[in-house]
């Protein structure tokens, strides 16, 4: 390495995948945390304990499992809630992945507080997670959505934002972090929803792990992220969302564990969170999420996020020096994710080609076809960082990226 | 360099992947259809002309797709102007057997065939999709 410089975390070893070789022989370096994150021992550990020690369902019974079970998947929403800084463990509620938490409010709010012609307001960067489940709702009642603009550095245009909202505007829903281009949403979108009055769902899929969340200071009314890409297993996701919200709108879907009373006329509905935990939920996923950010808090999130910048930004200056590769969005701050392209070559060429070279790396539209058309291109390759990544790798990274160009320009 | 990649990427298939042959939309035609690959947002359009005696006797097709992708449908239509349907049908399943590296055994294909450099994709399960989209588009239009 050319500044021989090394990190100061070095967490490798805790995540037992990154022992595994590659075609037998290359060591795996994995650059497709926002994909999905690889998971540390603790987390696979606890789990298989779970089912082995401790394993029945929850709140439906009175015996000695069933109460070991009730007080994991309990004890996982209290890490949760401490996680966001959320005021209640009323506003966590435990639901498949981020799409069901974003589909969730869509549909519920709607319900509540929508009608034919009333407006939402997304963005151009959105993955398809945070616009098919709007798109539901103009297919089917005539919601109006509008879509914010964005700037060639890849943030919003919050100035072509603040001039899509109308009287009409019930809801706003953005991502909180680019899974494209790594931008952060200027807080500016937020407050601009507080002044007028209008609640935003932020998707926080990709910043769950990558930045220090506090729901209360960031303002948001809903915040969904997805367990699995914040170290802990998949099947699991959290839908935060504040107590008045969640208490008005109806419930999501019907079943055992959402009732209060049930006879054949109809059935009066559990309390928050209950309410919109519809049948035996993924318990152990949940206390797995749990275990992840026990994990993340030992390290410390300043610390992993100290070392993701440091390796983004070693990352993108070497890729900035490359006169082959274009970078999508700006030179502006970047968490965890770089996307670009080898001029005249496919990202799939390169992917596959770093495949074999052991290294993982997305290729693809990144759910965000939109974007894409935006951008003119119809595929990027992305790069993507988590705590166990080195600047090591980021050399033998570039050194395969120089092989590909070769290759295909030969 | 890896004997997987060369395998992949045979020089065949970077020369049609560069150089797409057939490349545009006949005119006439009376059989099209559209492929799509949901996973990376590849696609294309397969026009043809099919005559009376069952025939293909143009093909051609446009799109943006990777060096497989465009290889697969350019050495396609190659192989497939001047063929009986029934015949290309056959061919049709021959190399969705030989790309997904299914142990059938090929009846219309063979080592010879210019579509055998992409049995290589066999190596790269997630890119079968990619060098079947203009086949399948083809199927496609078939049936409509
Ligand atoms: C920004 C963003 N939103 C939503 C999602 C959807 O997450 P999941 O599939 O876990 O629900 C993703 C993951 O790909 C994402 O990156």
């Amino acid at each position: 390495m050319d500044d021989s410089k090394t990190l100061n975390l070095n967490v490798r070893k805790d995540f037992p995948i990154l022992s595994k070789k590659i075609l037998e022989k290359k060591d795996l370096i994995y650059f497709d945390t926002a994909a999905s994150a690889q998971k540390p021992n603790t987390v696979i550990d606890e789990t298989n304990d779970f089912y082995k020690n401790h394993y029945s369902n929850v709140s439906r019974g009175v015996h000695t499992l069933s109460v070991e079970s009730t007080f994991r998947y309990e004890d996982a929403r209290k890490k949760v809630q401490k996680f966001l800084n959320a005021r209640s463990e009323n506003e966590i509620i435990f639901t498949k992945s981020a799409t069901e938490g974003i589909n969730l409010v869509a549909q519920t709010f709607y319900e509540k507080f929508m009608q034919k012609g009333d407006e939402v307001i997304l963005s151009l960067i959105e993955h398809h997670s945070n616009l098919i489940p709007w798109f539901f709702l103009r297919d089917k009642y005539g919601v109006v959505l509008k879509f914010a603009n964005i700037q060639p550095s890849g943030e919003i245009d919050i100035d072509h934002f603040n001039s899509l909202f109308t009287n009409k505007t019930k809801i706003v829903s953005l991502t909180h972090l680019s899974n494209v281009f790594g931008t952060e949403l200027n807080e500016k979108a937020i407050s601009i929803c507080k002044d007028k009055n209008v609640p935003i769902l932020l998707d926080g899929c990709q910043s769950a792990a990558h930045l220090k969340i506090d729901v209360q200071k960031l303002g948001c009314d809903f915040f969904v992220f997805s367990g699995h890409k914040t170290y802990g297993p998949a099947g699991i996701g959290v839908l935060y969302g504040t107590e008045n919200l969640l208490s008005e709108m109806p419930p999501y879907q019907g079943g055992g564990g959402m009732i209060g009373d049930v006879n054949l006329e109809g059935a009066s509905y559990a309390e928050l969170p209950a309410k919109y935990e519809a049948g035996t939920p993924p318990l152990v996923e949940a206390h797995g999420l749990g275990i992840a950010i026990d994990y993340m808090n030992k390290i410390g999130l300043d610390n992993i996020i100290e070392h993701e910048n440091e390796i983004t930004k070693y990352a993108f200056n070497k890729l900035n020096e490359i006169d082959f590769i274009e970078i999508h969005g700006g030179d502006n701050k970047r968490n965890s994710i770089i996307s670009f392209n080898i001029r005249n070559v496919h990202s799939h060429e390169v992917s596959s080609f770093l495949d074999v070279e052991g290294i993982a790396i997305r290729a693809g539209h990144h759910c965000c076809q939109p974007l894409m058309k935006h951008l003119g291109v119809n595929s990027t390759a992305r790069l993507s960082f988590g705590v166990y990544n080195s600047l090591e790798e980021v050399d033998k990274f570039v050194i395969a990226l120089h092989k590909c160009k070769e290759f295909f320009n030969k | 360099m890896n004997d997987l990649i060369n395998d992949l990427y045979q020089e065949i298939i970077l020369d049609h992947g560069r150089e797409p042959r057939n490349f545009g939309e006949c005119e006439p035609y009376n059989k099209s259809a559209d492929g799509h690959n949901p996973l990376c947002g590849d696609n294309l359009k397969l026009t043809f002309l099919l005559n009376d005696q069952n025939i293909i006797e143009d093909i051609k097709f446009t799109g943006e797709g990777c060096a497989i992708s465009l290889a697969s449908a350019s050495l396609m239509t190659e192989k497939l102007k001047g063929k009986k349907i029934e015949v290309a049908q056959e061919i049709f399943k021959d190399f969705t057997n030989l790309v997904s590296g299914s142990d059938e055994d090929l009846k219309v294909l063979n080592e010879e065939d210019s579509l055998y450099a992409l049995k290589g994709v066999g190596g790269f399960p997630m890119r079968v999709k990619c060098a079947t989209m203009a086949w399948h588009a083809f199927n496609q239009a078939l049936k409509d």
